[in-house]
């Protein structure tokens, strides 16, 4: 599995789960936006969901 | 998200993959050691698949020892997503990829997801990498985030409940220190 890459990103999403208060970023959750990406309606097209915001605003403890 | 997104995979054949774009690491960031993580990721559910087997031998084999190469990467990306009905790739901080890597890693994102109909793909960044998303995925979704006071008031909360020293602490001070902060952001 090392041959396939040495980076870990589970080991940085453990940092942000432990740092991270319950409940943040549930709204995104509820989003119709959300909610529709998930649900896979729309096929290829759809597949991507991109939040954008600037430095420091909490994007990834959406995570 | 993705807690919520893997207690769903439990239940259901599923799988997620994550990776987290670092000013600090774009050294190592590479294309191949990116999309090779994505990878491994996958592929860890259900043993290692043949093509990855073969691969792996095939760049063993040459002098040195080879590392996968993108192509290959992507070929057996697609192959791994093909065997699961719904797989999420998340993406943190994109404006923290090294720039000149950005159009490769969406190329290849999109490479494989154009194959793949059971793929869905979460991506954050700054807003400035909105335009190089659109050249690759015309028909992104896209959110933009912002701070959410309640998620502030509740992080505050917390924070002076486990003050070290509340005794320097009363109800009045509690209040302005809430009531000045959240005002400070709905300022910006």
């Amino acid at each position: 599995m090392r041959w396939l890459s040495p980076l870990e990103p589970n080991s940085r999403h453990q940092g942000v789960r432990n740092d991270r208060f319950d409940g943040v970023g549930d709204w995104l959750l509820e989003t119709s936006g959300f909610r529709e990406w998930r649900g896979g309606e729309g096929g290829a097209d759809k597949a991507i969901l991109f939040c954008s915001g600037d430095p420091g605003v909490g994007k990834t403890y959406l995570w | 998200m993705i807690d919520k997104l893997c207690d769903d995979a439990k239940r259901e054949d599923i799988a997620v993959a994550c990776l987290y774009y670092d000013f600090l690491a774009q050294q190592e960031q590479t294309i191949t050691n990116v999309m090779g993580a994505i990878l491994k990721q996958l592929v860890s559910r259900g043993g290692i698949p043949k093509e990855v087997r073969e691969a792996f031998q095939e760049g063993k084999g040459e002098v040195g020892g080879r590392g996968p190469r993108l192509e290959d990467l992507v070929r057996m990306l697609r192959i791994s997503i093909a065997s699961l009905p719904r797989v999420f790739i998340c993406i943190d901080a994109l404006d923290e990829c090294l720039p000149k890597l950005l159009p490769e890693v969406l190329k290849s994102l999109r490479d494989i997801v154009w194959e793949s109909p059971g793929a869905r793909v979460f991506l954050t960044g700054r807003p400035y990498v909105t335009e190089d998303i659109k050249k690759y995925f015309p028909k992104a979704a896209m959110t933009p985030i912002n701070p959410k006071p309640d998620d502030i008031k509740n992080y505050l909360d917390m924070r002076l409940e486990r003050d070290a020293e509340p005794q320097a602490m009363n109800s009045g001070l509690r209040a302005d220190v809430v009531r000045i902060i959240l005002g400070r952001i709905s300022d910006t």
